[in-house]
C-alpha cells in the first residue's frame, strides 16, 4: 500500500501540481460552503436533496487546499482506504473522470460514500489541517461527491476492469453496502457473483433507510448499474433460509456466502403504554417512506402522519425519521434525547440541518409512559428530565434521572430509534453458526471468516450496527478472505477430482 | 408436636426460616434442596441495579475488532435490562414449577424510576411475593434525609400501584429516626420489613496500600443489632417484620421470635453448612418449642418484645450500668 502510494505520489503530474502553488498559500484559502435548499422551502419535500454539491469551480478551488502530503494521513482514517490525494489533486487538474476512476479503485459507492460517511470522526478528522494546523479540514467528503456525480452526469461513467470468468459462484446475502462491495471486489477477481436480497428493491439501508433527501434513490441506482455491467447478478424477492436454502444454493454449486443480512430488527424500550397506535419503530416509518413512497399520494401504502410527533433517540435514524415527520406535515417534529446535544452520535452536518429546519431538540428528556384516548392511539408521552452524572467507562456522561422530573407531552405520533438489532434469520437458519449473545455473529476479524469455513460475514450483523463506510469495508475484508479460501478450497477440489479420475 | 408455621410476606409459610437472597438461591437445584429442606419461603437472588450498569458497562469497554457505530451502543442498557429480566423470569418460573413452596422475587435498586416495570414484570412471571431491597448507604454529602427517605416512599408507592402480589422491603439501618420511618414505612402498605440489610463493607491492605472488600459473609454476634431494633419497634408498627444477618444458630431464630419477628432469613450459615442447616434449624426450634409446650409461633412470638419492664435494655447502651463498675 505504502508502495503504491509513493508511486502515485511521484508520478510527474502530481509533482508539477505540487509545485504551482506554494504550501504557505494554500494554507491560507477558507474551506468551501456546501450549497444548501433553504430550509423553509426543503422541509415541504420529501425528496429533494437537501445538499446541492459543488460547483467545478469551488471543487477545484477546494482542492487546491489539499497539500498532497508525504504521508497521507487522512487515507487511514477511511475504512476502505480511498487514495484521496490521488483523486483530489485530480479535481484540482481538472481531470474529474479520473479522480471518479481513483475513487472507484476500492470504493464501489462514491456518490454514497460523499453524501452519507462520518467524515468528521473518519478521513478528515485524520487531515493535516486537523491534526497539526488545527484549523477546517479538507472537505474530502463534499469532493468525493462532487467527482461521483459528475462521472455519473458524464455519458462515460467508468466500469472497473474485471478478471476473466473463473465459474466459481459465490452469493451475497443482503444487497446493502456490505455486499455491494464485497460483490464488486469479487466480480473483478473473476468470481460470478450473485447477490440475494429479500426486498423487492436493491440496496438495503441505501434505499429504505436513508431518505431522498440526504441519498437520492437514483443517485444508489447509478452505483448500482456500475456493478451490473461489471456482471453482479442480482435476485430480487429472495430471502435465504426461506425461499432456498443454504444447503439448495450449495446444490446449485454456489461454493461460498458473504451474509450481509444488516441489523434491520426494530428496538423499543418495552415502557408502559409503548404498544398503543400511533407508536412505532424507525425501521418502519423510514422503510414506509423511503422504500414504499408512503409520503405520495400515488402509492398504497400509508403512513402516520402527526401534528406533534416525538422521535426518541439522538443517532442518525432519528435524525433522519425527526426530518421526515418535518416534511410530512408536523407542526412539532421533536427530538427526545436522554443526553446532551454535543452527544447524540449523529453526523454534525444532519444535526445542523435539523436545526435550521426547525426541528426541536428536547435534550436531556427520556420518556418512561405513554397515554392514549379512547381509542387507543397515544396522545401524551410521559418524560423524565436527565442531568449529567459521572463518566461512564467509555467516557460518556452518565444520564442520570432528576426524580421527580416527570411531564407530559402532547404527541400523536412517536418513532422509536434506539437503535437496531441483528436480522436473526440467517443464524436461526445455521445452527451450527456461532452468534453472540446479542445475534451478531462471529467472525475473524481479518478475513471476516466465520466459525462455518464457506460462510464470511460483514456490516451490522457482524458489528450490531454501523455505518454505510465500515460495512463496505468489512465487504472489501470478506472479499480478500473469501478468496483466498477459494483458493485453498478450489485445490483440495481439484486434487479430489484428479484423485478420481486416476 | 409444634407447628412452626407463620407469616410473612404475606404468605403463610411452614417455618420462620427463609432461606434469603445469596447466590444460592439462582440456582435451580440449590432451590430444590432448600426447599426440601424445609424452608419457609425461598427469596431469589436479587436483581442489582448497578449489575445492569456493570455489564453495560463491560459492553462499552470490551476490546472489539469490529467497531459498531456508537449509535449501536448508545441505548445499549435497554437491551442489558431485557435479557436481565427474560432470564429472571425464567428463573421464577423454573422455581415454581420445581418446588412448592413461596418463591419470592427481589429486586435490588437504588433508584426509583424503571424498576417499577420490572417489579411488575416479575410478578406477572409468577412470583408469590416480591421483595423490594431497599438499601441506600447516605454517603452523598448532599442529599439530606428528606431526600434519602422520600426514595424509599415513593419507590414503595410507584410499585405499590402497579404490582398486584404481596410487596414486602428490606432496609439498611441507617436511619436517624429509625422507629419514625419504620413506622412510616409499615402503614404505607408492604406486607412486611425486614431489619437490616448488610452492605458490603470495605477494608485496607496496608502491603498493597488498596481498599479491598471484607469478609463477605456475617459473623456470630452480627444479629446483634437487628435484634434490638426487632425488640424496639415489634409491637409498635403496623405491619410484620423479619430479620437478618448473623442468624447462625436456631437459638438465635427462637431470639428473634421472643423478640416479635414473624420469620427470619439466612444466607451465611447456608453457604457454610449447606441447605440442610434449615431443616436442622427447624428440628432444633420445633424441640425448644416442645420443651416449653408451646404448639404454635404465636404463643410466644413477641413475649420479649419491648414492654415498659424491658425498655431500659432495648434502649439504652446500658454502658454505664455495666461497666461504670469496673476496675481495671
Amino acid at each position: 500500500m505504502e508502495e503504491y502510494l509513493k508511486i502515485e505520489r511521484e508520478k510527474e503530474w502530481r509533482a508539477d501540481l505540487r509545485k504551482t502553488i506554494k504550501n504557505k498559500e494554500r494554507i491560507e484559502l477558507q474551506r468551501v460552503k456546501m450549497p444548501s435548499l433553504d430550509p423553509m422551502e426543503r422541509i415541504k419535500y420529501q425528496d429533494r436533496e437537501v445538499n446541492l454539491g459543488l460547483d467545478i469551480q469551488s471543487a477545484k478551488a477546494e482542492a487546491v487546499r489539499c497539500m498532497d502530503c508525504v504521508n497521507p494521513t487522512c487515507i487511514e482514517g477511511c475504512p476502505v482506504s480511498i487514495n484521496i490525494p490521488k483523486f483530489i489533486k485530480n479535481i484540482e487538474r481538472g481531470e474529474v473522470l479520473e479522480a471518479a476512476k481513483a475513487l472507484k479503485e476500492t470504493s464501489a459507492l462514491p456518490a454514497v460514500c460523499g453524501r452519507v460517511c462520518p467524515q468528521e470522526k473518519q478521513c478528515e478528522a485524520n487531515c493535516f489541517y486537523t491534526l497539526k494546523l488545527k484549523k477546517e479540514p479538507v472537505a474530502i467528503g463534499f469532493l468525493e461527491r462532487f467527482a461521483a456525480d459528475f462521472e455519473q452526469n458524464s455519458d462515460t461513467i467508468s466500469v472497473p476492469e474485471t478478471a476473466p470468468g473463473n465459474n466459481i459462484k459465490v452469493a451475497a446475502i443482503g444487497s446493502g453496502p456490505a455486499s455491494l462491495s464485497f460483490a464488486g471486489d469479487m466480480v473483478k477477481l473473476g468470481y460470478d457473483v450473485t447477490v440475494f436480497e429479500a426486498l423487492h428493491e436493491i440496496g438495503g439501508v441505501l434505499k429504505y433507510g436513508i431518505p431522498e433527501f440526504r441519498l437520492p434513490n437514483k443517485v444508489v441506482d447509478i452505483e448500482l448499474e456500475s456493478l451490473r455491467k461489471m456482471g453482479v447478478k442480482f435476485e430480487r424477492n429472495f430471502i435465504v433460509g426461506r425461499t432456498a436454502s443454504f444447503n439448495d444454493l450449495k446444490e446449485e454449486g454456489f461454493q461460498a456466502f458473504f451474509v450481509a443480512s444488516g441489523a434491520g430488527l426494530p428496538r423499543f424500550m418495552n415502557l408502559p403504554g409503548e404498544n398503543y397506535n400511533g407508536i412505532l419503530s424507525s425501521n418502519e416509518y423510514l422503510t414506509r417512506v423511503n422504500l414504499m413512497h408512503a409520503a405520495q399520494d400515488n402509492y398504497d401504502t400509508p403512513v402516520l402522519k402527526g401534528k406533534n410527533v416525538a422521535v426518541i433517540g439522538g443517532g442518525n435514524t432519528a435524525m433522519d425519521s425527526v426530518r421526515t415527520a418535518k416534511r410530512l406535515g408536523a407542526e412539532r417534529a421533536m427530538i427526545v434525547y436522554r443526553r446532551s446535544r454535543e452527544e447524540m452520535p449523529a453526523r454534525v452536518e444532519e444535526v445542523h440541518h435539523a436545526e435550521e429546519e426547525g426541528i426541536e431538540f428536547l435534550n436531556l428528556n427520556n420518556p418512561v409512559e405513554y397515554f392514549a384516548d379512547e381509542n387507543g392511539r397515544v396522545n401524551r408521552m410521559r418524560v423524565q428530565k436527565m442531568e449529567l452524572g459521572e463518566p461512564d467507562a467509555s467516557g460518556r456522561r452518565r444520564p442520570v434521572v432528576i426524580e421527580g422530573s416527570e411531564y407530559d407531552i402532547p404527541v400523536d405520533v412517536v418513532v422509536v430509534a434506539i437503535g437496531v438489532s441483528p436480522n436473526p434469520l440467517v443464524p436461526s437458519e445455521l445452527p451450527d453458526l456461532k452468534v453472540s449473545r446479542w445475534g451478531t455473529i462471529d467472525v475473524d476479524p481479518e478475513t471476516m471468516q466465520s466459525s462455518m469455513p464457506e460462510l464470511f460475514a460483514g456490516g451490522d450483523i457482524v458489528r450490531g450496527g454501523a455505518t454505510v463506510i465500515l460495512a463496505m469495508g468489512d465487504g472489501r475484508k470478506a472479499a480478500a478472505g473469501m478468496h483466498q479460501y477459494l483458493l485453498t478450497a478450489n485445490k483440495t477440489n481439484k486434487e479430489k477430482i484428479e484423485a478420481k479420475a486416476k | 408436636m409444634a407447628n412452626l408455621k407463620t407469616q410473612f410476606f404475606g404468605l403463610e409459610l411452614k417455618s420462620p426460616v427463609i432461606a434469603a437472597s445469596s447466590s444460592m438461591t439462582a440456582d435451580l437445584n440449590q432451590i430444590k434442596k432448600l426447599a426440601k429442606a424445609g424452608a419457609g419461603a425461598i427469596v431469589l437472588k436479587s436483581i442489582f441495579e448497578e449489575e445492569i450498569d456493570t455489564q453495560l458497562q463491560e459492553e462499552l469497554t470490551k476490546s472489539r475488532d469490529l467497531e459498531p457505530d456508537p449509535e449501536y451502543l448508545d441505548y445499549f442498557d435497554y437491551i442489558i435490562k431485557d435479557e436481565n429480566l427474560k432470564d429472571y423470569t425464567n428463573l421464577i418460573k423454573q422455581a415454581k414449577e420445581a418446588v412448592d413452596v413461596p418463591i419470592v422475587a427481589s429486586v435490588s435498586c437504588i433508584s426509583a424510576s424503571d424498576w417499577v416495570l420490572f417489579a411488575q414484570k416479575l410478578a406477572e412471571a409468577g412470583a408469590d411475593a416480591l421483595e423490594l431491597n431497599l438499601f441506600l448507604l447516605p454517603a452523598d454529602v448532599y442529599k439530606t434525609s428528606y431526600h434519602n427517605e422520600q426514595f424509599y416512599f415513593e419507590t414503595i408507592k410507584k410499585v405499590l400501584e402497579v404490582v398486584s402480589i404481596p410487596v414486602s422491603i428490606k432496609i439498611s439501618h441507617y436511619f436517624s429516626n429509625l422507629g419514625n420511618v419504620v413506622k412510616k414505612l409499615s402503614e404505607t402498605g408492604v406486607a412486611g420489613i425486614t431489619l437490616f440489610n448488610r452492605f458490603y463493607s470495605p477494608d485496607i491492605d496496608i502491603r498493597n496500600e488498596t481498599v479491598i472488600g471484607a469478609d463477605v459473609l456475617s459473623h456470630d454476634n452480627d444479629y446483634l443489632l437487628p435484634l434490638r431494633w426487632t425488640g424496639i419497634l415489634s409491637s409498635k408498627i403496623d405491619c410484620p417484620l423479619s430479620a437478618t444477618t448473623g442468624i447462625h444458630a436456631a437459638e438465635t431464630v427462637i431470639k428473634f421470635l421472643l423478640a416479635g419477628a414473624s420469620a427470619v432469613q439466612v444466607a451465611s450459615v447456608l453457604y457454610n453448612g449447606g441447605a440442610e442447616m434449615i431443616s436442622q434449624f427447624n428440628e432444633e426450634i420445633a424441640e425448644w418449642m416442645d420443651e416449653k409446650a408451646y404448639t404454635e409461633i404465636n404463643d410466644f412470638k413477641g413475649k420479649l418484645a419491648i414492654s415498659s419492664k424491658h425498655v431500659a435494655v432495648y434502649e439504652r447502651a446500658q454502658f454505664m450500668k455495666y461497666f461504670s463498675a469496673k476496675r481495671y
